[in-house]
């Protein structure tokens, strides 16, 4: 037992719920010390629903203390001041993503955390999913022949059961799909692809509201060379929901719907053909699920044995790169919405 | 004082037409828009506007009350369930009269006259029928609650409009989501009246019942003035679609026939709930009670030991199927009765005391309308 992490988690909104918590409780090195939410009924239901027997507080800053992580799963705008808080009190951070909402306070974090000797890793639970694993080893050995560029497009209707409903205010979210899901696939393409050279960003905002919608021309620049590569996403309608790598030899996809599996299509013999790639590994339950092993690793990075997945420093190159997004913003054409004859004349 | 620089409340905002009302606001120079937002995951749509989203709920009246503060204007586009229509539209009321508002716009429906208009509905002057569908006698019902309110001096203004469409309209996705299945019939070669008010011009109207006092205490009817019928609604969708199955066609008789052959309520339940308690979805779902787990393990082990012959002969003497859902036989792609009696009407309402009280003028003809739709539908991924 004295061996164990003392954790706490603080906000017991829906991704602690269904995510960080059960990840917390299954791991057999981890101890809880604290359920924290400034409603603290929700974080009492919380506890009672899993039958944990922590401290269940709204204080945040009493905890820190006693505790050697916590994982911060508050709304964004909340997550660079905790984190402060939590690397001044020499507590390790898992942090969800984004890892801030400007690049100059998730740089303080990082700059923090350097000094300070403390662990600060960021939710960016793809890059443990299945399918991403198999895509990094599919793009390492070639098997697309020279790749040629990229098609991601992901959305649907917004359907995130949001307790605190803070992604739709600029202020809390710090923008719209972009920050939210995007910073996910920028995560994953950067580490893919290499470093983003060049951008071509639009969304849907009208000014002083969030984006629903994000349009981006990306230029990469790393192991393989020059990669041009388009990104769409969506809250309001339904996307194909899938990445796609084209190569010389043949093309992958990636699914949102199977984050487990990796398809190459191509030819063999003048017939199409698609090859599902999947680890062998035995379902091990929720031990498999990406949350689980984010948390192992962050574990293992608090023990000292591995490097963070996700640090803070790779995370601050995805809040710049969005941030560049949002000051270059061009507005998405909606002829269907313009009002070029519409009656703006008003009687006073 | 130009009204658009009053504070203006909106219900029903993250709906199709309250949604587009909250961008033609915008667009018009409206500095201090409030929506009520009782979904959040709903909001996307208006959470690119700057406009003030308010968390609430129509069904609460202090919920209500504090979501609208200071508005000096109210289009109440809101819906409930049922007779929620009818709280929904009182509470609202409520707060717009102890909020002294300067106009009260309430979208209603030409659909108080039922789903198929009976012939004389034509005009405002018409009453309104008591129609047998829910839907349709609890907006009547509204309006009559709208009125009362008008009556204790709240300016209220009435709009019916009928076929909204426009971006975002479920009958354009859902008209295409079907064609493309080739499940789309034209009903009596589509001759229907479709009464279609592009949203645009919906808009206007909510508009000109701001501006203009004289629509004070009045109703409209509010549609394109064209007389568009379902099968010119229908078919403008057609060539949207690459290789779009053909139109399959019906005449209102024999669909009719057709549902006078249908079981009723009683024996359809029981011959629908029969064919469920067989169905193959509902074992896996009493399989989650351990005991009836238990007693399932045991019946499909005693099966797998008899002959193959005995097998078949257990299974067709219970009738039990594979699935609960019926194989498509060719009744499931038959227009549902409510789109037979919507397709079938005959009156093409009138537009006449708008265009008198309210100079309205509709902008956006059904060709150009069809075009804009296009043009979302592409970008929306809906084709």
């Amino acid at each position: 037992m004295a061996d164990k992490l003392r954790m706490a988690i603080l906000g017991c909104g829906a991704i602690t719920k269904s995510r960080h918590l059960p990840a917390v409780l299954a791991h057999p090195d981890v101890r809880l010390d604290a359920l924290v939410d400034i409603d603290l009924e929700r974080a009492a239901a919380l506890a009672r629903l899993n039958n944990v027997q922590c401290r269940v507080t709204a204080d945040y800053r009493s905890v820190l203390g006693e505790v050697g992580a916590i994982i911060n799963a508050l709304p964004n705008h909340l997550h660079a001041p905790v984190i402060i808080d939590a690397l001044n009190a020499g507590v390790h951070v898992l942090c969800e993503k984004p890892l801030a909402i400007t690049s100059a306070d998730a740089r303080a974090c990082c700059e923090l955390a350097a000094k300070k000797t403390l662990v600060l890793a960021v939710g960016m639970n793809r890059r443990f999913q299945p399918g991403t694993l198999i895509l990094r080893s599919v793009l390492e050995e070639g098997l697309l022949g020279n790749l040629q560029g990229y098609d991601c497009q992901y959305g649907g209707s917004y359907d995130w059961e949001t307790t605190s409903g803070f992604y739709f205010s600029k202020t809390k979210a710090g923008g719209g799909v972009l920050i939210d899901y995007g910073v996910h696939l920028l995560d994953t393409l950067v580490d893919c692809f290499g470093p983003v050279v060049s951008i071509d960003y639009q969304d849907d905002d009208w000014g002083g509201g969030i984006e629903a919608n994000a349009i981006l021309d990306l230029h990469h620049h790393g192991t393989y060379g020059d990669i041009r590569g388009v990104m769409r996403l969506s809250r309001t309608y339904e996307l194909p929901n899938r990445l796609i790598v084209r190569g010389s030899d043949c093309w992958s996809e990636s699914p949102a719907a199977d984050t487990d599996v990796v398809l190459v299509h191509r030819h063999l013999a003048r017939q199409d053909v698609t090859m599902t790639l999947r680890h062998p590994e035995p379902n091990l339950g929720f031990r498999s699920n990406s949350f689980y092993k984010q948390l192992e690793n962050f574990v293992r990075s608090v023990q000292g044995t591995e490097p963070p997945v996700v640090d803070g420093w790779q995370a601050l190159s995805i809040i710049e790169l969005i941030e560049q997004c949002y000051a270059h913003r061009r507005r998405i054409p909606e002829p269907w919405s313009e009002p070029a004859d519409a009656r703006t004349e008003v009687s006073s | 004082m130009n009204w658009l620089q009053k504070p203006i409340f909106v219900t029903g905002a993250t709906g199709f037409i309250g949604g587009r009302v909250c961008e033609r606001l915008v667009q018009a120079g409206a500095k201090n828009v409030r929506a009520l937002v009782h979904t959040v995951q709903h909001a996307s749509r208006i959470a690119r506007l700057p406009i003030q989203l308010v968390p609430g709920s129509l069904l609460d009246c202090t919920s209500v009350r504090e979501a609208m503060g200071d508005a000096k204007i109210v289009i109440h586009c809101g819906l409930a369930p049922a007779r929620g229509i009818l709280r929904t539209t009182e509470n609202t009321l409520k707060a717009a009269a102890d909020a002294g508002v300067e106009r009260f716009v309430h979208m209603s429906t030409a659909a108080v006259h039922g789903l198929t208009p009976a012939p004389g509905s034509e005009t405002e002057a018409a009453g309104l029928p008591r129609t047998g569908d829910h839907y349709c006698d609890n907006k009547g019902r509204a309006e009559r609650i709208v009125n009362s309110f008008h009556r204790r001096g709240v300016p209220t203004v009435i709009l019916r409009p009928s076929i909204v469409y426009g971006p975002f309209s479920a009958w354009s996705i859902r008209l295409v989501r079907e064609l493309r299945d080739g499940k789309v019939t034209l009903i009596d070669r589509g001759h229907g009246a479709c009464n279609t008010g592009y949203v645009d011009n919906l808009v206007d109207a909510v508009f000109l019942d701001i501006e203009k006092d004289q629509a004070v205490g009045e109703t409209f009817y509010i549609t394109d003035g064209e007389r568009i019928t379902w099968g010119d609604f229908i078919r403008a969708h057609v060539p949207m679609l690459e290789n779009a199955p053909p139109l399959r066609e019906i005449s209102k008789a024999e669909l009719t026939d057709y549902y006078r052959r249908q079981p009723g309520v009683i024996w359809g339940s029981l011959q629908q709930g029969g064919q469920l308690l067989r169905s193959r979805e509902l074992r896996l779902l009493l399989r989650r009670i351990p005991a009836i787990e238990r007693i399932q393990t045991a019946l499909w082990a005693w099966m797998q030991s008899q002959p193959e012959e005995r097998r078949e002969r257990i299974r067709a003497r219970f009738s039990i199927p594979e699935s609960a859902v019926p194989e498509n036989n060719g009744d499931l792609s038959m227009p549902e009765e409510v789109t037979v009696a919507t397709q079938t009407g005959t009156v093409f309402f009138s537009i006449a005391k708008a265009r008198k009280i309210l100079g309205y003028q509709p902008r956006i003809p059904f060709s150009r309308g069809i075009r804009l739709v296009e043009q979302w539908l592409r970008f929306a991924n809906h084709l």
